[in-house]
């Protein structure tokens, strides 16, 4: 090819691509440098600054508040990453036998995954009401366990589990969907060798199923972390008494008193974080 | 798999699939059929109304019959006073009609649905150029972008907010319903952008070059080729990445309430909803008929979308 072809390519490709990176340039590259800069200021809702150097991350460090939201999202993640991780792996390995009727059901359990947040969280609720729901009628009515009808959403440490289980309800799906495009591609005869070999149904699993899964379900893990250490909506929606980080974070900026500084430091410390663990994924899971 | 199953492997396969879906399905039949029960009816388990009850849904779709308001009879006769100009009899009337009750559903609606078409549409045809030159075309800093557009996508909402906030404020956005509307328009942008290009990408790699070198072979340029040849080729992908792209902005909640809290007008579904059930006239059977009023539209869209979407997340397993 000649170098005027060459050159009109590269012209080409970069008027192509220009707006789409312009954009995510100045609406997330620029803030993500602004928000290191307002965290070094006292910063006010109508754009108001004042430095006062690190004292947002002096403060912070010495919040009690924030130690208790680093607390209750590492429990959310622990919980939401290991659900979702084997509820997506129990329901591929399901999905992927022949059954009647089949690809309705493949289809049924996307749903949750599509359904916006807010519409949904509204059923939970109701099925946690403490009057209504059937959560309680369950258990009261029909098991006796306890005698008492509980508020699980309003008091912080029990909705912690039910905003747990909403999240691995909600986004099984997906880690679903990467297990079973992976579960189509595993040779027959594999499973064959091993059976000949006289392995039983969970000796596959074991010695076939899941080495062969193994890249699958480390990009699975490693993708639920980083997407619920930003997670917002499923969890404010559903209890905003459980303050995981993004929700600290948010009360921080923008209610009661209004601390955007305060907020912005958080956000630096977190994305630090995340840039860690985005780059394990991009080195590790990215290139296998 | 290899060997037939016996009856009882059959019976518990099955038992495991429906178990599975009904965890799946049951809060969905749980709104629905709240949705449908009278008030007395909802300590009842069941998932089946007694009676049929639609005011809920009538009253949200604005199909409810108008209340005679109640007028203390003093006011009446002041309202039978002919001497009194038309106009302030509509100004008396309406301040006991009670019309802070009534939840402008049909509004949010409109306005949720605007803001989620035209982010599909801009966000689609601004990632399928880029997606296209990233998958085909050889440029500077081409490997860059292409990373640059993953980590950009893995970076939530969140950790921008105060920035993006702060910006519009700084340069006079945040203070008018419009420029507030336009800001949202353009944050619903960039949460949309990376995953579009991305499954876009994907998607025109497997489509054979030879088809384009054909036309240029013909005497197509290279842009009316892209034009020409691969995006009617791509028209399916095209569509699901618009379906995929609406439904993040008709469900987004978090940039919605900073930007649009003192807009009460140009409020989306998702917040209007919230700002519903923490109000007084947070009703269960109204709550929920609003929930199966916003859900239906994007299970419309999954419907129609569901044979790619499926496919176009898994490809490279990027969305969470």
């Amino acid at each position: 090819m000649s170098s005027i072809l060459v050159k009109n390519e590269a012209r080409l490709g970069l008027k192509l691509v220009a707006p789409a990176v312009g954009i995510i340039g100045l609406l997330v590259i620029y803030p993500i440098l602004f928000n290191v800069y307002l965290s070094f200021f006292d910063v006010q809702l109508n754009g108001s600054k004042t430095f006062v150097g690190l004292d947002n991350y002096t403060d912070l460090l010495g919040n009690p508040r924030y130690y208790h939201s680093i607390g209750v999202s590492v429990i959310y993640l622990i919980g939401t990453v290991v659900g979702t991780t084997v509820l997506g792996l129990a329901a591929s390995i399901l999905m992927n036998q022949e059954f009647r009727f089949r690809n309705l059901a493949r289809g049924l359990i996307l749903l949750p995954y599509f359904a916006p947040v807010i519409s949904v969280v509204f059923g939970w609720q109701f099925i946690f009401d403490p009057v209504n729901g059937i959560y309680n009628h369950v258990v009261v009515d029909v098991l006796h366990l306890t005698d008492t009808r509980e508020n699980l959403i309003g008091n912080p440490d029990s909705a912690l589990f039910v905003v747990i289980l909403f999240d691995i309800w909600k986004h099984f799906p997906i880690a679903y969907l990467l297990f079973l495009a992976k579960l189509q591609s595993v040779p027959k005869d594999l499973y064959e060798a091993a059976a000949i070999d006289g392995q039983n149904a969970w000796g596959r699993f074991w010695h076939v199923t899941l080495p062969e899964l193994r890249f699958v379900i480390a990009t699975v893990v490693l993708l639920r972390i980083i997407w619920n250490l930003n997670r917002f909506e499923d969890v404010y929606l559903l209890a905003p008494n459980v303050e995981t980080l993004p929700i600290f974070t948010y009360y921080q900026a923008f209610a009661g008193i209004v601390d955007q500084g305060g907020a912005a430091a958080i956000s630096v410390i977190q994305l630090l974080v995340l840039v860690g663990l985005i780059w394990l994924y991009v080195r590790k899971v990215l290139k296998w | 798999m290899m060997n037939k199953r016996t009856p009882i492997q059959s019976v518990i396969l099955y038992a495991l699939v429906f178990a599975l879906v009904i965890f799946c399905v049951f809060p969905f039949l749980q709104i629905l059929s709240t949705s449908l029960k009278h008030p007395i009816d909802w300590g009842n388990p069941s998932l089946i109304p007694r009676v049929l009850h639609l005011d809920a849904y009538k009253e949200l779709l604005g199909l409810m019959p108008v209340k005679e308001v109640d007028v203390p009879a003093s006011i009446q006769r002041l309202l039978d006073n002919p001497a009194l100009s038309a106009e302030k009899k509509q100004m008396l009337l309406a301040k006991f009609s009670s019309g802070s009750d009534v939840f402008p559903f049909g509004r949010y609606m409109l306005n949720t649905f605007v803001i989620s078409f035209v982010t599909g549409i801009c966000s689609t045809f601004l990632a399928s150029l880029a997606a296209y030159a990233i998958a085909r075309l050889r440029f500077p800093a081409q490997s860059l972008m292409a990373n640059g557009v993953l980590f950009v996508y893995m970076v939530g909402g969140v950790l921008l907010m105060v920035p993006l906030y702060q910006m519009s404020v700084n340069v006079g956005l945040a203070s008018s319903a419009g420029g507030t509307i336009f800001s949202l328009f353009l944050i619903y942008l960039i949460q949309t952008l990376p995953v579009a290009m991305y499954m876009l990408g994907n998607y025109f790699r497997t489509i054979p070059f030879s088809l384009e070198e054909a036309a240029m072979m013909d005497g197509c340029s290279r842009v009316e080729a892209f034009w020409r040849i691969i995006m009617p080729l791509s028209k399916p992908m095209l569509f699901t990445v618009f379906i995929y792209c609406f439904v993040i902005a008709w469900n987004e909640y978090l940039f919605a309430s900073v930007f649009l809290k003192q807009y009460q007008d140009f409020q989306t579904l998702p917040l209007a909803l919230q700002t519903l059930f923490t109000s007084k006239n947070a009703i269960w059977d109204r709550i929920m008929a609003a929930s199966m009023l916003t859900l239906l539209p994007v299970v419309i869209c999954f419907m129609l979308a569901n044979k790619h979407l499926s496919g176009g997340l898994t490809d490279g397993g990027v969305k969470g």
